[in-house]
Order: C-alpha cells, then structure tokens, then sequence
C-alpha cells in the first residue's frame, strides 16, 4: 500500500513533542499505524525532541526524592529480558481496527452505536476532545455521497477502510487529510466498497445544499456543546 | 541549552547509558539504576518546570513516574531503535500529557496511552541502528545552526509543550510564521524521509 496523503512536517513534529490537543493526535496515530513513511519521521522528529530534552539545563533535585523513588524498587512489577521477542509488524494496514482506536472499539466497528445521518451515511461518536473537538467515525455505503458542506472549525480525517474521493482527489485507505472552513466538499465513497473514516472536528459540520440543509439539526445531535 | 560535551565524549556517555539499561534489564542492577537516575532526574524534573513554571511538586511526580517507568520497563528498551535519551523522551512526553490528563487539564477521555506507540514496536531491521545513529548525528550537527527564531520555536513546542496557536500567541507572531519556522528548521536538519512503500 502507497499512502499519497501525509500530514505536514509542522503538524507530525507537533504530535512528537506531544504538544498537539489529544483529539487530534489520535486522528495522526490512526495513520501513523498505516504508514511506513511517518513512522519513520516520528522516530526521527522524536530524536529531536530527545536532542532538546538533553540540552536544557538541569534542574537541580532533592535528595530526599532520590530515596523515595529507590525505597519503591523492590515492590515494583518487574520483567527480565528475555532473549525472544515477541514479533509486531510495523505495518498494520490489513488490521481491522488500529491500536489507538482499541480503547474505543474493542474488536470490530459493527459493535459501535451508528446513527443515521443520511440514506448513505452513518455516525458513531466515540468522544470528545478537552477543546471541544468531536471524535466520531463516518460510514459511507459504497458508492454513497455524502450532502454539501463545510466546516466551522478544522476537521482532520483518516481513511480506515476503502476510501472516498471530492473535487480535491482520491482517499485511500491510510490517507490522512485536513480540511479548514474555507472548504465545501462533497465527498462520496468509491463503488467497490464502503468507507470508514475517523473524523476529528474542532466545531460541528454545515451543510450547505440547497436540498440538504434540512440535516444540519440532525447532524448537531450528535454534538454536546452545539 | 547547554552543549558542553564534545562529540566523542556524548558518545562514551551515550555507551554508558546504554550498558546501564541492560544491567537494568538483566540484572535488576540498583547502581546502574543510579547511574540513570542521576544523569536524567534533573533533565526530566527541568522538563516537568518548563510546561508548569513553578510546579515543584509535579516536577517530582514526573521524574519519579517515568524513573520507575524505567525500572519497571526496562526489558522492552530495544537499543537498536532509539537512544536511552529517546527512549526516556518519548516516557516523559506520554508521561507529561498523563499528568496533566489526570490533573483536570485535559477533560477528554482519549488515553494517551494507546497513542505513541511506535518506540515500542520491535520490529526487526537491520539498517534501524545505523539510520537511527545517522539521524541523531545529522541533529547534534545541524540544530546549533539554526537560526535563533527557529531554535526559539521547537524549543516552544517541544520543551514547553504549547500548541503552535500558543506559541503564536506567546511571540506575537501569525500563526503562519510559527508553522512556516518549524517546517523550514525541519528541511535544513534533514531528518526526514519522503514516501516510503508501506
């Protein structure tokens, strides 16, 4: 698998020095998983973040809490090392639901409570952001579209499963796309299967067609603070 | 920051950090265990200080955390991966957000630890310990080079954790200048990569 869409160097650095709002990080870990190449570029922009960790100037530290933390270690759970190691694929595309989401959906996203939103599309908010952010995962039926809109606020998204394409290109499984409120697409899942997608949205979606306008109450169910 | 250790002498320390953890990992060894601790408490309580000014107590509570963090797992460090420094980062960082998750500053129910996990993988490749090493060189030789603005905002978002929008705000500068110092500070350290087949 080729992931063609990656978050910017800004946004993946930001995510490294754990500076980015948790809603979002989790939408950037939800690609990370899938893809090769930002797997390596965390590690490395990790690297960096070590450089900076090791050249601030030290703090000084009490010796009483030296002696507090030694007095722990012998009731602390402890592994020793083992020869073998247990074998974990760097790669997890062909995996239903990535591991960030397991806290979320245990096994399979059908366990999830989906409501509808159109004839095409169904929503399960999974929780909220501390910014307000909205987490939720969108289903498009194969082929489905998905009405005019724009948003109030960023919306990140990650492709889960199949994929979906808008005036601006194809998605595909793994791709990773931020869309600011300047943006009215319309986005609609391809033929051959349906489409999943993490969305993480700083303020809920506005539909602004003429014939699906109509949904906007519906949709702002699904947000406490709308 | 402070750099005044020479190249060679960053990298006997880095040997010795890395014999330490496998006395750790092996032996349950207390004095290596020292050895780390007093090389990395006072970096990690300086971390806690540079997010929560002041924060005395959380300092404390962070260093011990991630110091027992190491105790606890020290097995699953894979020194073809990452440095002891990296490895002990990405602890403080997961750690730190921890924190302020469970101090009320964060009202979400995401975990921070189902995030981040990627230090962790154990995949196997042989070029890992080389690139990894390359990567670390190409750091330490370019990031004194950059220009202070550049310094000035990765330090922002790396040490103090603000979001870009903060250290936007912090430096009265557009949003645009902080992303745009970050991406270009990036480029000149040449530690990225481009399109890798998956």
């Amino acid at each position: 698998m080729l992931i063609h869409h990656h978050p910017t160097d800004e946004l993946l650095s930001a995510y490294c020095a754990g500076s980015l709002p948790l809603s979002q990080a989790l939408c950037l870990s939800a690609h990370i998983e899938m893809c090769k190449t930002c797997q390596t570029n965390s590690q490395r922009l990790s690297q960096l973040g070590a450089y900076i960790f090791n050249h601030t100037k030290p703090a000084t530290v009490n010796n009483d809490l030296k002696e507090k933390i030694f007095s722990q270690l012998d009731q602390r759970p402890y592994h020793l090392k083992t020869t073998e190691r247990k074998s974990m694929a760097a790669g997890h595309a062909s995996a239903e639901v990535p591991k960030c989401l397991k806290q979320f959906v245990a096994s399979n996203y059908d366990e999830l409570n989906w409501h509808r939103v159109s004839f095409a599309i169904r929503q399960a908010n999974i929780c909220t952001g501390g910014n307000g952010a909205q987490v939720s995962l969108m289903r498009i039926k194969a082929g489905g579209k998905a009405g005019l809109h724009t948003h109030m606020g960023n919306e990140f998204t990650t492709v889960l499963k199949g994929a979906f394409s808008d005036e601006s290109g194809l998605f595909q499984q793994g791709d990773f796309v931020v869309r600011d409120s300047q943006h009215k697409h319309r986005p609609a899942a391809t033929k051959d299967s349906e489409c999943i997608c993490l969305t993480v949205l700083e303020a809920p979606i506005q539909f602004t067609g003429y014939f699906t306008r109509w949904l906007n109450p519906l949709l702002r169910r699904g947000y406490p603070s709308a | 920051m402070v750099s005044s250790l020479t190249e060679e002498e960053q990298i006997a320390l880095q040997h010795k950090m890395r014999q330490c953890m496998q006395k750790v990992a092996q032996h349950r060894d207390k004095e290596a265990f020292g050895v780390l601790f007093d090389h990395f408490a006072p970096l990690l309580r300086s971390f806690s200080l540079a997010r929560e000014p002041g924060a005395s107590l959380m300092a404390d509570e962070l260093t011990q955390v991630v110091l027992l963090k190491v105790w606890e797992k020290a097995h699953t460090y894979n020194s073809d991966k990452a440095s002891v420094s990296t490895w002990i980062y990405t602890l403080a960082r997961n750690s730190r957000i921890d924190l302020l998750r469970r101090s009320g500053r964060y009202t979400t129910e995401i975990d921070p630890e189902y995030l981040w996990q990627e230090t962790e993988d154990e995949s196997t490749d042989p070029f890992l310990d080389v690139q990894q090493k390359r990567a670390e060189k190409s750091i330490a030789d370019a990031f004194e080079h950059l220009s202070i603005d550049q310094r000035q905002v990765l330090t922002k978002v790396y040490l103090e954790g603000k979001t870009h929008q903060e250290s936007a705000e912090e430096l009265a500068l557009p949003l645009g200048t902080i992303k745009s110092r970050i991406r270009l500070a990036l480029k000149k350290l040449q530690i990225l990569v481009r399109n890798q087949p998956c």
